[in-house]
């Protein structure tokens, strides 16, 4: 099902998950894909629209308490609007690490079981850098969805068309947010339980 | 591992030294003490201190120690000429130093040189075959290289002879929690608690690891670590306080339909629940709704 689906990027999630990476460039960061539940009745072909992000971990992902309570949590924030989580992103601790690993696939599966056109972002660690050395073009993320096989697969090397970033200018407001080391602002789940005042949902960091 | 009195030190002198009001070497000092990872902020106050003759010779004996500081902040941000050149400068000082000579292995280290740090590793070891921290940098580089089973291998050699060290005790159980190999994980947190039995860290982390193994036994003694964890840091770990939450919900999902005999754990829970409530109220007053639905959903409260 997910061989064929389209997903559109908005530039609100694809900046935070990028910031949260380059947060914590020593450890493996991950986070929760939101978007709107159901495709318009009307819509030709199904594109799954990831409108926010929530990041959630910068330590010891592989523990199911905060992951389970950021679920929670955004189930209930976000139930109301008809937006739920749509997938899931991950950033590996090294740097040439370009393999989705074992607790990244779980943590997909589970969010599969929920929404099945879910969609996992691994972050690519070498376009990452090419983009803050100016040079980058293409989005700095990976796709996988699941296969009939059960398995996440990358998609193809044309996954330019199965993964598109919603706003041509994303990787230009990225840049610029980089130079201005933007990411000191972002806050994650585990910011949130460290300290309550921190807000995992990010509200003001664009204005 | 940072209490929140340092932290909150640590933050105020880092802004302080950041805009330009002075205290950086109270601040490197800090860093040092705590083993915290701030290469960025280290390379850029350091070497202004390094640079700056009436500053550096004001260090005395110190200076040394910063340059070794600096080295490896240096190396960490990819600065490599300036890694050299403190290197070179602390060679000068101390000619055949160990410790400069681990300086230079970890130079290699930084290049990606990996058979060349390797080599230099197993000369100091040759030499000096208790050296904790080059042993350490072993466990490190097979890390780095994503030799994940070989850097296990290393710490648990070393944890054979170096039992009392709670910091390799940490990364290996946090190693095995990214393998999900969780009752390897458990073992480690058992050993920190056995050793340290008021670091509330460790019952936590204990905790959240019972709770992802799952099942009866696990949840329950899971909630007994929150529990001692609420009662080390009374009252006050967010984390201890849902971890009892998540834990009681799980627990009576699994005992649907037994006799439930266990009514000493409500107390503990509707507690927990008050602590949060009070806390959120306070601190985090835009989400108490949230909080208290959900704590409802879990059928926590009624």
């Amino acid at each position: 099902m997910g061989a064929e689906c389209r997903y559109e990027l908005s530039q609100t999630a694809y900046i935070k998950l990028a910031l949260h990476a380059l947060k914590h460039p020593s450890s493996p960061v991950n986070g929760l894909l939101l978007g709107p539940l159901q495709t318009p009745a009307f819509a030709a072909d199904p594109t799954v629209v990831v409108s926010d992000a929530v990041p959630l971990s910068h330590s010891q992902i592989g523990l199911l308490p905060s992951l389970e309570l950021a679920l929670i949590q955004v189930e209930e924030h976000f139930g109301g609007e008809g937006v739920g989580v749509v997938g899931y992103y991950h950033a590996n601790e090294r740097f040439d690490d370009a393999e989705l690993g074992s607790a990244a696939r779980k943590i997909g599966d589970h969010i599969f079981r929920y929404f099945p056109r879910a969609a996992v972002l691994l972050l690519d660690n070498r376009k990452l850098e090419e983009l803050v050395k100016g040079k980058g073009r293409d989005p700095v993320v990976q796709l996988y969805t699941r296969d009939s096989s059960k398995s996440w697969r990358q998609a193809g090397s044309d996954g330019g068309s199965q993964l598109v970033l919603k706003e041509p200018s994303a990787n230009v407001v990225l840049m610029d947010y980089i130079s201005t080391k933007k990411w000191q602002e972002i806050v994650d789940f585990d910011d949130h339980l460290d300290d309550i005042s921190k807000d995992w949902l990010n509200p003001d960091i664009f204005k | 591992m940072v209490g929140a009195a340092e932290e909150a030190r640590l933050r105020r002198l880092e802004s302080q030294v950041e805009n330009g009001g002075g205290g950086a070497w109270e601040y490197l000092c800090l860093v040092r003490k705590l083993k915290l990872r701030r290469s960025d902020q280290v390379l850029r106050h350091g070497l202004a201190l390094l640079n700056d003759p009436r500053a550096r010779s004001k260090l005395g004996g110190e200076e040394w120690t910063l340059y070794e500081q600096v080295a490896i902040a240096a190396m960490d941000c990819q600065k490599l000429d300036v890694a050299k050149d403190c290197i070179a400068t602390l060679s000068k000082q101390f000619p055949s130093s160990g410790r400069v000579g681990r300086l230079e292995a970890m130079m290699h280290e930084a290049r990606g040189a990996w058979a060349e740090a390797e080599r230099a590793y197993a000369l100091l070891l040759e030499n000096n075959p208790f050296d904790q921290i080059t042993q350490k940098r072993r466990v490190a580089m097979a890390k780095a290289q994503g030799n994940i089973s070989a850097a296990v291998d290393y710490l648990n050699k070393y944890l054979e002879i170096f039992m009392a060290d709670h910091d390799a005790w940490r990364e290996l159980a946090e190693i095995y929690v990214s393998l999900q190999m969780y009752k390897q994980a458990a073992f480690c947190y058992e050993e920190l608690i056995l050793a340290q039995p008021t670091v509330p860290l460790y019952h936590l982390a204990y905790a959240e690891v019972l709770y992802t193994m799952g099942g009866l036994e696990n949840l329950q003694t899971a909630k007994k670590y929150y529990a001692l964890t609420i009662e080390l840091t009374g009252g006050k770990n967010t984390r201890a306080l849902y971890g009892v939450c998540l834990c009681s919900a799980a627990i009576s999902q699994l005992t649907k339909g037994r006799n439930k005999e266990e009514k000493e754990g409500s107390e503990l829970q509707s507690l927990a629940v008050e602590a949060l409530t009070k806390d959120y109220k306070k601190r985090a007053p835009a989400k108490v709704p949230l909080l208290t639905n959900m704590l409802r959903n879990m059928k926590l409260t009624s």
